[in-house]
């Protein structure tokens, strides 16, 4: 029972993610709809939001930032290479490090 | 796609949508894509214009992105769709 639900909700928001991609050209607001959605079925059905779909919605503010229309990605050397993402919304940023070989960020 | 009764769980948003009955009489016909959810209303895309549908009173005709369609009653739907993700139904057919 459980485990279809989980199943259920990864597929929603999968759904969900795609159409939000697809309409924030246009209406930005429905786009951050979708994925405030997303986000509250995963929570409901306790999944985790895909690491592709979590560097698209920002960790300080929550809204969806797609690279190139509402946020910047940089690659820094410094201290150690890692990868900058910062929203253009509310300025803040997500840092990814790029230690490990395997992940090939 | 199987239609199984957890199709109530499936993400209506997206798909195309089309009020078969309502007791609204102006609402019946309304046909378009889905762009919106609430507790208790649907938003449909029709010819360009939003239209909101009660889904209490109405009954649907959902086209999913494979093509089957399926004929819902707006009344197995109510919920917000994060928390009809845990709703349960009771055998209907």
């Amino acid at each position: 029972m459980d485990t279809s639900i989980k199943r259920i909700a990864k597929q929603r928001i999968h759904t969900l993610f795609r159409l939000a991609i697809e309409t924030c050209r246009e209406d930005p607001q429905l786009a951050q709809r979708y994925v405030d959605v997303a986000r509250r079925v995963a929570m409901a059905a306790r999944v985790r939001l895909p690491t592709e779909y979590r560097r698209l919605v920002c960790r300080r503010c929550k809204s969806f930032i797609l690279p190139g229309v509402s946020c910047r990605v940089r690659i820094k050397q410094r201290r150690e290479p890692h990868v900058v993402i910062t929203c253009l919304k509310c300025g803040g940023y997500m840092r990814i490090p790029l230690r490990r070989k395997s992940q090939g960020e | 796609m199987k239609v199984t009764p957890d199709i109530i769980r499936c993400e209506f948003i997206g798909t195309e949508a089309k009020v078969a009955k309502s007791t609204n009489p102006s609402c019946v016909g309304i046909r378009g894509k889905v762009i919106d959810e609430t507790k208790n209303t649907f938003t449909i895309l029709h010819n360009g214009e939003r239209k909101m549908v009660i889904k209490d009173t109405s009954v649907f005709h959902f086209k999913f992105s494979d093509g089957t369609v399926v004929e819902i009653d707006g009344k197995l739907l109510l919920g917000r769709p994060e928390d009809r993700l845990k709703k349960r139904v009771r055998r209907l057919w």
